[in-house]
């Protein structure tokens, strides 16, 4: 499973060049998923519990959630998470 | 639910607004209801081939990315009288071609996530099968979002070295984005080139099953993209090419 390095993100808004060049591949994928028309809450705490990892937290999905939507990148939207592009 | 297919190419001239047109009128010969949007939006284009100029008023994509249109009120219905029979309908979604729109976009940009949305409000409104892209060719915003959102990027090059390379780009970049099916069309492939041997190198060259191998043909140069050759030539192997890899994809995909 990839671990998610929070100081090598990038910060700012989230363009798709952006998505493109982020690491680990579990990002890429959750960012992703939030795309098309947003993923429930249910499946994407367990993508993120499946493809990230979070050294220093047993359970990585909570933290790694609330990173994702302080930097704007996810947002939820009534039952879902989108990815929002700046 | 919709299937979103992205039909790009690394480089200008493939005949990927051809390839578009064409695989919508043979999927929409399927029974199938499928819209073209043109996010080629620097050099639109895929218009043409069914015959349809938007007039003063109507509205283009650039009007809901860079205005207050709904999508819906951007898409006509082209369906060919040849494909009402199959029950099939075809959308376009058109881009502007007036020349201080497309100056106006390119400079000020707009919400690529709009993009988004949009292909799924109006699969939502018309009940589609399919949405079929057509990019602008190369690497940018538009091009990268449309691949990320793809349930099957098509990626059409011709036998040609720099294609080749090319395509090599677009294939990575497909696969940093996990898109769930990619297919190779290779177009314009000359009589004098053994198509075995193109099918084997395009094979090995990046491990992506091969939607169609399509001949460069006479008879598509003299329809100039005045046509839909599935339509004008249906026998011709160009054509039937088309038509299988529609198949093909309505049945994989669906």
């Amino acid at each position: 499973m990839d671990s998610l390095d929070v100081q090598a993100l990038p910060v700012g808004p989230l363009s798709m060049s952006t998505l493109l060049s982020l690491e680990p591949a579990g990002l890429r994928l959750v960012l992703r998923a939030g795309l098309r028309q947003g993923i429930q809450d249910g499946p994407l705490r367990q993508l993120i519990g499946e493809s990230l990892a979070f050294p220093g937290h047993e359970e990585p999905t909570k933290p790694i959630l609330e990173i994702l939507e302080q930097r704007g990148w996810l947002v939820r939207q009534g039952e879902l998470w989108k990815t929002r592009l700046g | 639910m919709v299937k979103i297919l992205a039909v790009h190419s690394f480089r200008g001239g493939t005949g990927k607004s051809n390839l578009s047109a064409n695989l919508a009128v043979s999927l929409a010969r399927l029974g199938k209801r499928v819209a073209v949007v043109d996010t080629d939006l620097a050099s639109p284009g895929v218009h043409v081939l069914f015959g349809f100029a938007p007039q003063a008023g109507q509205s283009t994509l650039n009007d809901y990315l860079q205005g207050p249109s709904a999508i819906h009120d951007c898409a006509y219905e082209v369906t060919p009288a040849e494909v009402k029979a199959s029950h099939g309908n075809v959308w376009l979604v058109p881009a502007s071609m007036n020349g201080d729109r497309i100056a106006r976009l390119l400079r000020e940009g707009y919400q690529v996530e709009r993009l988004n949305d949009a292909l799924f409000e109006l699969s939502e409104k018309l009940r589609l099968d399919f949405v079929l892209v057509d990019t602008h060719p190369g690497i940018n915003e538009e091009t990268l979002l449309s691949t990320a959102i793809a349930d099957c990027l098509l990626v059409v090059m011709r036998p040609d070295s720099q294609d080749y390379l090319g395509t090599a780009v677009a294939i990575e970049v497909a696969e940093r984005l996990d898109v769930p099916s990619i297919r190779m069309v290779v177009n314009k492939l000359p009589d004098s080139f053994d198509s075995e041997q193109v099918r084997e190198k395009v094979a090995r060259s990046y491990e992506v099953p091969i939607g169609a191998l399509l001949p460069l043909s006479d008879d598509l140069l003299t329809l100039a993209s005045g046509g839909l050759a599935v339509l004008r030539f249906p026998d011709h192997p160009w054509s039937q090419g088309v038509s299988e890899l529609a198949g093909d994809l309505s049945r994989s995909l669906v």
